[in-house]
């Protein structure tokens, strides 16, 4: 038995597979355990600590072989294992690869009742770990505070553009993309995932993401500072002096998000 | 910008003791400018009150010609005064929506002049939201009393949702505290919003509710609360005994185009300011979801704001451990196929404070248990104290690939140590030798550290290592700081007079509850 992983599942696979990070990446890697040799893990190369007991092999990403891996689990498994997979990918889990690997090998055996073994351990972490994403996709939703920045260009009529800073916990900006994009479609708008230096850019409905830091952001527009203390002043107000109950603020909306609201700055 | 920071605190300030925030119940995506609105619902921020902001929760004018004794903004008050320009309002909307602050409006309102004089600025403030700006977010409107229908049609093809305040459980509460406030005015749009949503078959929700009953013949289903007791006479304790046929104004129109309120209906009443019971309050609120088809009743705890001879004193702390037993007996009636005489009968009128409805059922129905989780029906299930909706669907799926281990049970979601008295899990019971429920009341409330956070704490016990932990109780309760007396002696008194929750409760909040929104995917 090897490093952390529940022990018989690695049992008699000798080899790590090594991949670039990307979801396509992973992919092909679950294509190579199955076509190629078993791996007894799957890793990040630029996390990776190398081990003298366990070889290594450094897994190509490769289109077509994560595309069939791609339709396998939306056909054997079901489409909401692929959405679920996803989503646990875009976590920041512990060894969230090798989670997913046995989930979905697990998945490959069992078909689409692979989500209806709550209590299986293998599939009970992996719901676990869909939840915190989910939560925390649904809660920015909610917690993004744009702020309107003017950009000036000469000879052109002033132009607005939203701009907001986010520090989650998981990988989330590509997952709320498409709700703020259908949102504000007369809006051009900027989400900054400080933590991964990227930002989700919009506009007119449509959006991609690109890396980011915030040194060439133009300055607030007139009235933003307006309308932050109206909506502070709102906050304050709204709050029945009666009912004062801040451990049950903290338990819906946790601290760690309160730096990046204007309602707490 | 400076006249519009001070009428948002003043008229904000007015609207705060609103209860219903929510913006689930409606789909719409973007018609091209700005906004959606998203059927679960987002919420935007939590005040310090622990409630949730999802929508601009604020009132048009705080400018009242009535003088209901509750209010805080009642003609005799001595607060400022303001009222917004509708363009004003809807540009307010815009930029706090654009900046992701809200999730749409929720549009209230004071009677400035008249009802249709205050309800057709309200329309004009939704007509620029919709037409000018193009918003497709959230709005909530809140109807004016004695609106006459013809407005209220216009307002409710422009917001997603309607409601219409019954204020108080009872008619005999709502002439004493509001008499310029007539039934026959609530009930009048109340019915035309619920008859309109039948005939475009735009109900969605409720119908769940009451399976066998067909949610499209509103006219011939429109049944009054039985009265309380033998010597009341039918209608009394009741505000259902509206008269008349309901109106109905408009035809259908073409299908799929302009939606009326296609998030549906609420009502909100004040509890703990009259001496209704639980029980009626219970009744009515059943009696509203049946007729009416209302989306949610909400319940709002009496919060003093004013000297009164006909109310709670000025320093009575609101009854919220009140307030929550209700909202978790309204979640029974919703969700889980309980009738309002299941809940509380005759003998029982008021909702035991220190246990939540469930087990409190549970135990006067004991004979009942244990129920074996791989046998029982979904309707069974759902009856088991611990098992909510959720954790009820997954018993039926997973059962069906193998039998359900007692130990299964926790990752199922099932709160075991709540669940365990009652059932049984492949012909084995878990909860000790018998079922007793005196003990299992003993063990609950022990078990959950409830009587630790609802009973006083008395300042000089010493920590004992043999005292259970205090647990996080469900999603709802908040830690107490404050201190419930005992309730129990005092509830057999209570359906004479007013209850009065001297000092009793504070810093504690059912709002945690009111988060899950539309309610819950079954």
């Amino acid at each position: 038995m090897f490093k952390t992983l529940a022990g018989q599942e690695r049992n008699g696979f000798m080899v790590d597979y090594l991949y670039d990070g990307s979801f396509e990446g992973f992919l092909t890697c679950i294509y190579e355990h199955y076509y190629n040799e078993k791996a007894s893990g799957i890793y990040r190369s630029d996390f990776y600590q190398a081990s003298i007991l366990v070889p290594c092999r450094t897994v190509e990403t490769e289109e077509n072989k994560a595309t069939r891996v791609y339709d396998a689990i939306e056909n054997k498994i079901s489409r909401e294992d692929l959405k679920r997979a996803y989503r646990v990918f875009l976590s920041s889990a512990e060894e969230k690869e090798n989670k997913l690997l046995q989930y979905l090998r697990l998945g490959f055996q069992k078909g689409s009742a692979v989500s209806l073994l709550h209590s299986n351990p293998i599939v009970f972490e992996v719901q676990q770990i869909e939840k915190k994403v989910t939560v925390e996709m649904h809660r920015l939703k909610g917690l993004v505070r744009f702020s309107a920045l003017v950009k000036q260009a000469p000879g052109l009529v002033d132009r607005e553009i939203l701009y907001c800073k986010v520090e989650p916990d998981h990988d989330v900006l590509e997952i709320i993309a498409d709700h703020f994009a259908d949102r504000l479609k007369s809006d051009p708008f900027i989400i900054h995932d400080k933590i991964r230096n990227k930002a989700v850019i919009a506009q007119a409905g449509s959006w991609y993401i690109a890396g980011f830091t915030d040194a060439d952001l133009p300055g607030l527009g007139e009235l933003e500072r307006d309308y932050r203390d109206l909506w502070k002043r709102y906050f304050e107000t709204i709050a029945i002096q009666e009912r004062i109950n801040p451990a049950c603020q903290k338990r819906m909306m946790p601290v760690r998000y309160w730096k990046n609201l204007t309602e707490f700055r | 910008m400076d006249t519009t920071l001070e009428k948002l605190k003043i008229l904000a300030d007015g609207a705060k003791y609103d209860v219903s925030c929510s913006t689930s119940g409606v789909e719409r995506k973007n018609n091209g400018k700005i906004g959606s609105a998203s059927a679960a619902g987002i919420c935007h921020s939590w005040s310090a009150d622990g409630r949730c902001i999802s929508l601009l929760k604020i009132l048009f004018t705080n400018k009242c010609v009535y003088d209901c004794e509750y209010c805080i903004n009642r003609r005799s008050a001595d607060v400022s005064r303001a009222s917004f320009e509708p363009k004003e309002l809807a540009r307010l909307t815009i930029e706090f929506y654009r900046r992701n602050y809200i999730e749409g409006l929720f549009l209230s309102s004071a009677v400035e002049v008249s009802p249709d004089y205050t309800a057709e600025r309200i329309m004009n403030c939704l007509k620029l939201l919709r037409e000018e700006y193009g918003f497709a977010g959230y709005i909530h409107a809140k109807v004016i009393p004695g609106v006459s229908p013809e407005i209220l049609h216009r307002i409710g093809l422009l917001a997603d949702r309607l409601s219409i305040n019954i204020e108080l459980p009872t008619k005999e509460s709502l002439g004493l505290l509001a008499p310029q406030k007539k039934p026959k005015n609530i009930f009048t749009p109340m019915t035309q919003i619920t008859q309109t949503l039948t005939e475009r078959r735009q109900l969605k929700g409720p119908g769940t509710m009451f399976k066998n009953q067909d949610i499209y013949s509103t006219a011939s289903d429109l049944r009054y609360l039985e009265p309380e007791g033998e010597n009341l006479t039918p209608g009394d304790g009741s505000l259902l005994d509206l008269t008349g046929r309901p109106l109905a104004i408009h035809k259908p129109g073409k299908r799929g185009k302009e939606k009326f309120a296609p998030a549906g209906q609420t009502t909100q009443m004040i509890i703990g300011a009259t001496p209704e019971s639980d029980r009626q309050i219970v009744k009515t609120s059943e009696s509203l979801y049946r007729n009416f088809k209302m989306k949610r009743v909400y319940f709002s705890a009496y919060i003093p704001i004013a000297d009164s001879p006909l109310l709670p004193g000025r320093f009575t702390a609101p009854p919220l451990a009140r307030e929550h037993r209700l909202y978790q007996a309204d979640w029974l009636l919703r969700f889980y196929n309980f009738t309002a005489d299941e809940i509380l009968d005759e003998k029982t009128p008021f909702l035991d404070l220190e246990l939540d409805p469930k087990i409190s059922w549970a135990l006067r129905n004991i004979e009942k248990f244990p129920i074996e989780v791989n046998k029982a029906s979904l309707e069974e299930l759902l009856r088991i104290p611990g098992v909510g909706t959720i954790s009820a669907m997954r018993i039926v799926r997973q059962r069906k690939l193998s039998a359900i281990q007692f130990d299964d049970l926790k990752k199922i979601g099932v709160v075991v140590k709540r669940a365990r008295y009652f059932i049984t899990c492949r012909g084995r019971y878990y909860g000790g030798t018998d079922i007793l429920p005196e003990q299992i009341r003993q063990e609950a409330l022990d078990s959950e550290g409830i009587r630790n956070q609802l009973l006083p704490k008395a300042d000089h016990v010493q920590i004992s290592m043999f005292n259970p932990i205090v647990s996080q109780w469900g999603a709802g309760i908040a830690q107490r700081a404050g201190t419930v007396r005992s309730f129990e002696a005092d509830a057999l008194n209570v359906a004479e007079g007013v209850r009065s929750y001297t000092g009793d409760v504070q810093n504690f909040s059912g709002a945690g509850k009111e988060r899950i929104h539309g309610g819950l995917p079954l």
